[in-house]
């Protein structure tokens, strides 16, 4: 399959964040029950932000190195311009989602002894997934316009 | 209104300039290769500016490049 350099870029970044998120959000599933957003957990933040920026930088070193770099044109700012529409109602909806659930978990603990829970930990990680999913969503979006066609 | 759609003889302009690459009409233009091969598969319509540098380097007017078609044929709707 004969892709752009754009395209290699994208699926670069793509597969790095499912990767490092991956391997981030599956040690937070094993940790759910953590209350507060500790000091371990914000390390385990960072190391999967600073992951994701080596890769990034190393991926588009060698990318460049092998392939003829292009500069965006208006049909690759227009691809983006939909991918982040795309992203941003994904992560609106996420938005949206995590509030909806703080507000119901805290009327239901109101009402009545619930196993419903709502942590420090949990809703950070909620915003954290939403804000990936949209990412994402940015880079499949992406990739299907430049498969597809607009 | 009918849905058309953009079609272009730029294979066609390209294969009559001495066979033109499709990377030195995207230079020329001022786009990448990619969005060059996009358009001639009809699968991205390019904005004025682009579709005129195109014309411009065929030395041609712009109809003869790109043709706007509907189901009526080939043209506006009156």
């Amino acid at each position: 399959m004969d892709l752009s350099y754009q395209e290699k870029s994208i699926l670069g970044s793509l597969l790095a964040m499912v990767v490092v998120y991956g391997y981030y959000f599956a040690s937070v599933l094993r940790n759910v029950g953590r209350p507060e957003f500790d000091g371990g957990s914000l390390g385990r933040l960072i190391l999967a932000v600073i992951a994701i920026i080596v890769i990034e930088i190393v991926y588009h070193i060698v990318l460049a190195l092998e392939s003829k770099t292009e500069p965006k044109d208006e049909r690759d700012i227009l691809i983006e311009c939909k991918a982040y529409r795309n992203a941003y109602f994904l992560l609106a909806t996420g938005a949206c989602l995590v509030i909806g659930y703080v507000i119901v978990a805290g009327l239901a603990r109101e009402a009545a002894p619930t196993r419903i829970i709502v942590t420090p930990f949990l809703t950070v990680n909620l915003v954290l997934f939403a804000m990936v999913l949209a990412e994402l969503m940015k880079f499949l979006t992406q990739l299907f316009y430049y498969r597809r066609g607009l | 209104m009918t849905k058309g759609r953009i079609r272009n003889n730029i294979r066609r302009l390209r294969f009559d300039r001495s066979e033109m690459t499709q990377q030195e009409l995207a230079e020329r233009v001022g786009v990448t290769r990619q969005t060059i091969i996009a358009i001639e598969q009809d699968k991205y319509s390019p904005s004025l500016e682009v579709a005129f540098r195109i014309a411009r380097v065929f030395g041609v007017p712009l109809e003869e490049v790109f043709q706007y078609e509907t189901d009526a044929g080939v043209g506006i709707e009156p």
